[in-house]
Order: structure tokens, then sequence, then C-alpha cells
């Protein structure tokens, strides 16, 4: 695991280098702007991520009630959250570039907007719960209520309306509409920046478990 | 009439890694189990759980009557009356609608009549039961909190400080509901008054936590 | 006796309370009022042109509705702790019909204030409605959604603290959707065509959100 860990600062060195070095800018693109899909997608896709791990371990925490579980809900959340404002800054400099406007109320666009709210809320109830015996239980409830209500936003609006997102992988036709060095930069990128994220919430959930440990010593 | 037990296996309750009691066991199916103990020393919440209104950090609570199978959740919370310095009921609603309701809202059919029957029993006058509860004394809430604890005729009873400001016709009232329920079934009483416990049949002392100043 | 039997027993005593004291209605009532009032002195029945009003006033009809029932509905559970008579209903009802019967009286509460809301923007804004049956079902449909998602979150503030911020905060998210759904099916009725659609995506989204509320139920109000 270590070995996976060192490696990654050169591979993701690697990543970057190529993103603006091999593949040729899009058609269809203004200058060299395609090249923020190597970043965006890839950030927008961990942001995802997230929400599914952090959904998946309030669950395993309700149902076997290791504090461990909770842990790394609220670490994959606070991940997520960084993840999301990345989505979102990346992705206003490309409409600034594309369409010369920060914000459009594209669908897409606003439903990231929704997560980072709703990362945000998860966190500020999180906060606002002091009994630490029920604070990860209200997390967990309101993480998989939320779950429950999501799809409604993030994947049945952007389907159905007309975006003004480029349709390169996302599309009615179910291709991916890249060349070859781009196909490749591309999963380079998702790669590298999946393995990032489970690295950052390696490390969050763990500084969490130590805050949560420590606390109860010190009490004593 | 059949035997119900109530047994705590090894409960163990701790606040953010402080403890307050721990290992504690005891098993009970007929007469008074007097719970003694300082204030702080965790009288309250071990009432709280074995009445269901609590979890334990570890160990678990068993109610069982001889001959009947396991009993549901919905069995479980009525299976135990409770009542408890901080049970509050709906001050818009008088001591008949409260009762009312949580019959109703428990599943149970509520004739006005029985309830009438219950609160006189507790000693609370007719045309004070007619009034909200929000304009009665100390006294007047505490006799409903112990019509409460006995609404279901539960086997189980639990009640904490159930004499606390009650005038001697209270006290002995309370006695009487104590006197008949310990017949029946186990009646754990947490108090800090000695005189409290007419004859417990059991004891439990609560030793207290560390936290606490003395 | 049946579930929802019990469930109405809940319902029926947060509406006698509620008709004693009064505080939620008044709250949501007058927060409607002036909302209302507002908008109409702003942009009144001449001061915009026709084709951009069907969407402002949809738009503005449900933000009023949403924060009016952001002021009343969260009390379902938050009261109950206020008073301190949590402890009794924990210990005689458990969670599910609790929710169940806090979420039919806020969706009552939610009807009544469109009640109100609606015919004050008939009357002050000359809001124009071609299919009163299809408002009607918008209402039904996006009212419930919100009198459950607002009743689940309400149990999950209740013991928290700053309450009344981090209800807001908590619920927009979730709520977003049903909102924009819902100020669509009312463009569409003021039109005058039956907004089949949005009324099965808030269908949809009103039976997620059921289920999701029945499971959690136990997990959001317990000890």
């Amino acid at each position: 695991m270590k070995v996976l860990k060192l490696l990654l600062l050169p591979y993701m060195a690697a990543v970057i280098g190529a993103a603006f070095l091999w593949p040729e800018p899009a058609k269809g693109f203004i200058g060299e702007s395609s090249r923020i899909v190597f970043f965006h997608v890839p950030c927008a896709w961990a942001s995802t991520l997230a929400f599914i791990v952090a959904a998946v371990y309030s669950a395993a925490f309700l149902w076997k009630g290791k504090p461990w579980y909770d842990d790394i809900a609220a670490a994959a959340v606070r991940i997520g959250l960084l993840f999301g404002v990345l989505t979102l800054i990346t992705g206003s400099l490309f409409a600034r570039v594309m369409w010369g406007s920060w914000w459009n109320w594209d669908p897409r666009e606003s439903s990231y907007l929704l997560l980072v709210f709703l990362y945000s809320a998860y966190l500020f109830l999180r906060a606002a719960v002091e009994d630490p015996e029920r604070r990860p239980r209200i997390a967990a409830a309101y993480a998989l209520f939320a779950a429950v209500l999501m799809p409604f936003l993030t994947f049945v609006a952007p389907r159905v309306t007309a975006s003004l997102h480029p349709q390169t992988v996302i599309n009615p036709q179910g291709k991916i509409l890249m060349d070859t060095p781009t196909r490749a930069v591309f999963f380079g990128a998702m790669a590298g920046f999946s393995a990032l994220f489970f690295w950052l919430l390696s490390i969050d959930a763990r500084a969490a478990r130590l805050r949560r440990t420590g606390e109860n010593l010190h009490r004593d | 009439m059949p035997t119900t037990t109530i047994a705590a296996e090894n409960l163990d309750k701790s606040f953010s890694g402080t403890p307050l009691f721990s290992g504690l066991s005891f098993s009970a199916s007929r007469g008074l189990v007097a719970v003694s103990g300082r204030n702080g020393s965790g009288k309250t919440t071990l009432l709280k759980i074995l009445a269901g209104l609590a979890r334990p950090t570890s160990g678990r609570v068993h109610i069982e009557t001889e001959g009947a199978a396991a009993l549901t959740p919905s069995e479980r919370r009525l299976a135990v009356g409770w009542a408890g310095p901080d049970l509050e009921l709906y001050g818009e609603l008088s001591a008949v609608e409260n009762l009312h309701f949580f019959r109703k809202a428990a599943g149970r059919e509520a004739d006005t009549a029985d309830l009438v029957r219950r609160l006189a029993a507790v000693g609370l006058a007719e045309e004070a039961m007619r009034r909200r509860v929000e304009e009665y004394s100390t006294g007047m809430k505490q006799r409903l909190r112990i019509a409460f604890a006995t609404l279901f005729d539960p086997p189980v009873l639990v009640l904490d400080e159930p004499m606390v400001g009650l005038d001697v016709e209270g006290r002995e009232t309370v006695y009487r509901v104590l006197a008949a329920a310990r017949e029946r079934g186990p009646v754990l009483l947490a108090s800090n008054d000695e005189r409290d416990f007419v004859d417990p049949d059991q004891r439990i002392e609560m030793k207290g936590s560390r936290r606490r100043g003395a | 006796m049946s579930a929802l039997a019990r469930a109405w027993a809940v319902c029926a005593k947060d509406a006698t309370q509620e008709l004693r004291r009064k505080v939620a209605m008044v709250a949501v009532f007058f927060f409607a009022a002036t909302a209302l009032t507002l908008v109409s002195f702003a942009i009144g029945p001449f001061g915009l042109p026709a084709a951009d009003r069907p969407a402002l006033e949809a738009a503005l009809l449900w933000i009023i509705l949403f924060f009016a029932a952001a002021t009343g509905l969260p009390r379902a559970f938050v009261a109950e702790e206020e008073a301190g008579t949590g402890l009794a209903l924990r210990k005689t009802v458990p969670a599910v019909v609790v929710l169940a019967g806090k979420s039919l009286f806020n969706f009552v509460l939610f009807l009544a204030m469109a009640l109100i809301t609606i015919p004050g923007f008939l009357i002050l804004l000359d809001w124009k409605v071609n299919s009163p049956l299809a408002i009607a079902a918008t209402m039904l449909a996006g009212g419930y959604g919100l009198a459950v998602v607002s009743t689940f979150l309400s149990a999950l503030v209740a013991r928290a603290g700053q309450r009344n911020v981090l209800f807001v905060l908590i619920a927009f998210p979730l709520i977003l959707p049903l909102l924009l759904t819902a100020i669509s099916a009312t463009i569409v009725a003021t039109a005058g065509d039956f907004p089949t659609t949005p009324l099965r995506v808030l269908l949809a989204y009103d039976g997620a959100a059921t289920c999701g509320a029945y499971m959690l139920a136990g997990v959001a109000w317990e000890d």
C-alpha cells in the first residue's frame, strides 16, 4: 500500500503533464479549454464517489454500530465537498472561456451546486448535534434520506433537459467521443483522481478516529 | 397469573467514555426492588434503560413472561410502566384527554369512564380531571404521572422518585399503587429517601461515577 | 387497532394542541400574509410583461409556501422536545406511527396555508389559472412531499442546537427538486394544460420520501 501511495505522486505529475502536452485540443472548443476535461470530470466523479461511500458507510454504521464506519462516512463527505467545490471552480472557468459567463444555471452545473449544499448541510448538522452518541446516528439518517431523494435531481434533470454541457462523455449515443491520446489521458486522470480520493479519505477518516478516541481518553 | 421477569445482563453505561456504571446485573419477578444511591450515581439512567428510553453502552435487558412467546417491540414498550421527574404530559390537554390520547396512540381502546376511574384512583378530583394540565400544581402533575405509568396495567413498574411533590394523601396513594403492583410483578423504585422503600425484596445500590464531585 | 388509526390519533392530538395554542398557525399565516403583501406591492397586476408572468408568479408562490412552511412545519418534533413531552411519546408510541401522524398534520397545515395564499394570489396579483384541477393536483402532490420531508427533518433537528437555521439548511438541498418540479407543474397548469410529467416526478418523489422516512423513522427519533 505504501508503495502505491509513493507512486501516486509521480503518476499524478505524469497525468498533469500529459494533460497539457500530449493530446491535441479538441475541435469545437475555444483554444486549449478542452483540456479542462482531464481535471473537471475526474473531480466531479470523485465528488459523486464520495456520496456513494458516505451512503454505504452510513448504512453500515446503522447496521453494525462500529464508530469507524461513521468516521469514514463523515470523512467521505468532507473530501466530497472539497472535490465538489473544485468541480464548480473548474466548470466555472470553462464556462467563462467558452460562453463568456461564470455561471449559466445549466442543469448539470446546478446539480453539483446542490451536491455542495448537501455536503455542507450534512457537516453543519453534525456540528449542531451536541450529544456524541446521537450525532453519528442523526448524521447517518440524514445521509441515507438524502441518498433516497438525490436521484431526483442529479440524474433525472440533466438527462431530461437540454444542457450546455459538452456531450463527449455522457451523451445519447452512449459513446465516448474522444481520440486515443485524449482517451488515454482522460482515463488515466480518472484513475488518478479516484486514487487521490481514497488516499485523502483514508487520512481524514483516521484523523477523525484519533480525535474521537482522544476525546474519550481526555475525559478521564 | 403468569410471572413476568425483568432481568439486566451486564449493563454498562458510559457518557463520552466516562463510565457511569458497569457490569450491572439483576433479576426480579415479583416484589419491590429498591434502587438507592447518591445524586448522579445513575439511578435515573438505569431506570430509563430498563424502561426502554435509553440505550446501554453494552449489555441487555430481558423481559419475559413465563409460558408466553417473546414480546414484540410494541409489547415491550407497554409491558414496562415508567414515571420519572422529567416525564411531562401535554399541557394544552386535560388529564382525561392526555390518557385518552396515549391509549389510542398505543393502539388500545380508550373508555372515558375507565380513564376517570384511574385518575380518581390516584386522587385527582373530578373537576380537576377536565382542566388543562398546564394549570395543575406539582402534586397534581405527580399524581398524573403515576396514572400514566399504570395506564396499560403493565406487569413491570419502574418508578423514579414517585413521592416528590406529594402531600400525605398523595404518598398514601402511591404506597397503595406500589403494594398492589408488587403482588403482580416486579416494581423498581428509585428514591433518595430511605423511608420510601417499604419492606423491599431486593436492593440495588448504585455506587456512582468517578466524574462528578461529591 | 390499525397503524393508520394510531397515526390519526397523533394527528388529532397535534391539531387539538395547535387549535388551543395557535403558535404555529399564527406564525405561518402571518408570514404568508406579509410575503403576499410585499410581493403584490412590488409587482402588482400591471408591473410585468405578460409572457414572463406565469414563471415568476409560480416561482413566487412556491417560495412563499416553502418559507411559510419552514416557519411552521418543523415545530412537529421540536415542540415535543421543548415541552418535554417527547419522553412520554417515545415510551408509548413507535417512531413510525408518530412520524406518520405528524406528517399528516403538517400536510393539512400546508393545505390550509395554500388555501389562504392562492386566493391571495388570485385577488392581489390577478393570477390567471386556466386549469384549477391541475393546480389542486400540484398542491396535493407537492404539499405531501414537503410535509413528509419537513416532518422527518424536524425529528433530526429536534434535539440539536441552532434549530431554525439548521432546519432550513438541511431542508433546502432535499426540497429543491420538489420545489423546481412543483413550479414547473404550476406554470403548465396556469397555461391550461395538465402537467403530467412533472406530476409523475412529484409522485415518484413523494413515494421515495415516504419509503425513506418510514425506514429511517426509528433512527431519526429515538434514543
